[in-house]
């Protein structure tokens, strides 16, 4: 149980600037998503903590000690790659139980603790396999067995489950959350795919160009996303420029009524947001209605997922699999106040 | 149809069979006739008889086990530092830094080059009138150039050693250096968040997946040194010499008596560089798996 602080981290590689002025704070046992596109500096931070890269800038640590200075060896924050996962010229066994081997632990009690994470990750009586033997499932839950066997502050898992087919994915995704929550190891994860991150952890950073955007729970991303980016990257792009005046806001389609206490940006220039299993395409009262005109519709067998002209805006709504409407047809819907999300103005228009 | 499978099973065959006429013929020939005067098959100058007296002369005759021992330490002693100074070249060079690329380029200029440029080259730098020595003397380090240690024509085989590592070293080094390249630097890293030590990741990582590199050259670095003549002829001293010296001197001379003996001699040669060759590579099988 480590309590990990990063400190203004920032890296350059030449003129390209990695990660630029990282601050966050992850408590002790808990479990972090860096989420974000590829390259925008998830690694890169990653191997910060690690110590595999020095930052340019900032600081790292580890309840509340400085890891600059620290060598990787002696940080104890383990990390689990995406590929190369497990030693080649080793059987399960000695992988497993290689970073207490380079401790020094005694030879019987490496067997016996070897034993005790293969039960842990599902893989009893694995000890003689070779690497090459193993699926790929299996060679992951292997490595995460010889990352857990040491017992890190933190535990590091780059694109763990990037090489898995889905039902692999969802089975480790399980072992991971279950095993962490067990041990109660401070763990961060790097993923790209967004429903990885809302599913296993308990607090997402997502980066984009280096730059962190939103640390939050992953339920905030979806109700309360900070910018029309963090809103696009979890799939909403429903966006109506407007102007807010207290408890509603002037659109090019009227005005809209809004909750004032559940949204946080000031009067004065706004994006409204409502996302897209959140429009009433079948309105329940006169509130927030306003007539737009259906552009297509894909029915996506639970659900309609219909494409609407709000205000010259390309949105995106679902409604029940049966909702009877042609495209071309203008129709009412429905802006609940209570799902309507104000977000800064983009280029402040 | 039956004429169609005879012309499908010979199709392999007929196609190896310039190659295997080849070794059949100049190899295989050469062999026979080899084995042949080694027991006193040689019509040429009236033998007819067969014998092992030749083996016999050979095997019994003071300078053989001492120059069988000269060959073998060359050998080892050769292959040994090759593998080791290889391994450790490979260590540096696997990391980009600025200037690699021509570092590793001139680390692999030897490859290309004759051995007996390197031996000419090898005396004019470290014999007692070459450039170290009357460096040396240009240093105060020595008096004359007289002073300087003898490493050209001496019992111990220098200059030899020398001429071996300078070609051997980068040939056992580009496996190894290619090796760790195409293994990149995540097992190392993997390592070192585990806490790994420099050492241990190299006792316990690195070497390990350098070992089959190093072992299947550094077999062929052994087998060629140990069967090599030029070298030797050139930088050793006469008594003791190598193996395959001797028998090219028995080979060469005038007296053609001495034939049967200098077949002999190879044929030893031989039979022992396949028994250590065999020995080394169970060993290597064995260091492998382990």
């Amino acid at each position: 149980m480590t309590h990990v602080m990063l400190e203004g981290l920032t890296r350059r590689f030449d003129d390209v600037i990695a990660v630029n002025n990282l601050n966050l704070e992850v408590e002790s046992g808990e479990l972090i998503a860096f989420l974000g596109p590829s390259g925008c500096g998830k690694t890169t931070t990653l191997r910060m903590i690690t110590g595999l890269l020095l930052p340019s800038e900032g600081d790292v640590q580890f309840d509340g000690k400085s890891m600059i200075a620290v060598p990787t060896e002696k940080r104890g924050a383990v990390m689990v790659f995406q590929k190369h996962l497990l030693f080649p010229t080793m059987d399960v066994a000695r992988n497993v139980g290689f970073g207490l081997k380079m401790a020094g632990i005694s030879k019987k009690e490496i067997d016996r603790r070897v034993s005790e994470m293969l039960e842990l990750v599902h893989l009893p009586g694995f000890e003689t396999r070779r690497p090459h033997e193993l699926s790929g499932g299996q060679q992951q839950r292997i490595a995460l067995a010889r990352a857990l066997i040491v017992r890190p502050n933190v535990l590091l898992l780059d694109e763990p489950l990037a090489n898995l087919d889905a039902n692999l994915r969802l089975e480790m995704r399980e072992l991971i959350r279950t095993i962490q929550r067990e041990m109660n190891i401070t763990s961060i994860f790097v993923t790209h795919d967004q429903e990885e991150a809302v599913m296993l952890a308990d607090r997402i950073a997502l980066m984009f160009d280096g730059v962190l955007q939103q640390f939050d729970v992953p339920k905030a991303f979806y109700e309360r996303p900070n910018s029309a980016e963090v809103a696009h990257f979890f799939r909403n792009d429903n966006f109506l420029a407007g102007t807010r005046h207290g408890d509603c806001v002037e659109t090019g389609l009227g005005s809209l009524a809004i909750l004032p206490d559940h949204v946080t940006q000031p009067d004065g220039k706004v994006v409204v947001t409502v996302r897209p299993e959140d429009i009433y395409l079948a309105p329940t009262s006169d509130e927030n209605l306003i007539h737009v005109k259906v552009l297509a519709q894909v029915y996506m067998g639970t659900y309609k997922q219909v494409q609407l002209d709000v205000d010259g805006n390309k949105w995106l709504a679902h409604g029940p699999a049966d909702l009877d409407i042609r495209e071309g047809d203008t129709i009412p819907i429905q802006l609940p106040k209570t799902h309507i999300w104000l977000l800064p103005p983009v280029n402040g228009k | 149809m039956n004429r169609l499978k005879l012309m499908e099973k010979l199709r392999v065959p007929m196609m190896l069979f310039p190659a295997i006429a080849i070794i059949v013929v100049l190899f295989g020939g050469g062999m026979i006739s080899g084995v042949g005067q080694s027991v006193g098959y040689f019509p040429v100058i009236g033998l007819n008889d067969f014998t092992l007296d030749y083996y016999r002369d050979v095997l019994t005759d003071d300078g053989f086990m001492t120059s069988l021992w000269l060959t073998f330490r060359l050998a080892f002693l050769s292959t040994l530092f090759a593998s080791v100074l290889a391994v450790a070249f490979a260590l540096v060079l696997r990391h980009a830094f600025r200037g690699s690329r021509l570092l590793t380029l001139i680390y692999q200029v030897p490859i290309p080059i004759p051995h007996l440029v390197v031996a000419t080259g090898i005396v004019l730098l470290v014999s007692q009138s070459g450039l170290l020595s009357r460096g040396s003397v240009a240093l105060g380090l020595t008096q004359t150039p007289r002073d300087f240690p003898v490493m050209v024509f001496d019992p111990a085989g220098v200059a030899i050693q020398l001429t071996f590592l300078w070609k051997e070293v980068p040939f056992i080094g580009v496996v190894v250096l290619a090796v760790l390249k195409s293994v990149g630097p995540q097992y190392e890293e993997i390592a070192r968040t585990l806490g790994a030590n420099s050492w241990q990741r190299f006792r316990y990582v690195l070497f390990p997946l350098m070992l089959p590199g190093i072992l299947s050259t550094s077999i062929i670095v052994f087998a060629f040194v140990f069967a090599n003549y030029e070298i030797p002829l050139l930088l050793g001293v006469r008594h003791p010499t190598t193996l395959p010296v001797m028998a090219f001197r028995n080979y060469q001379d005038p007296d053609l008596a001495l034939r049967p003996q200098a077949m002999a001699i190879s044929m030893i040669l031989a039979v022992v560089a396949i028994i250590l060759l065999v020995a080394y590579k169970r060993l290597a099988k064995y260091a492998v798996e382990s």
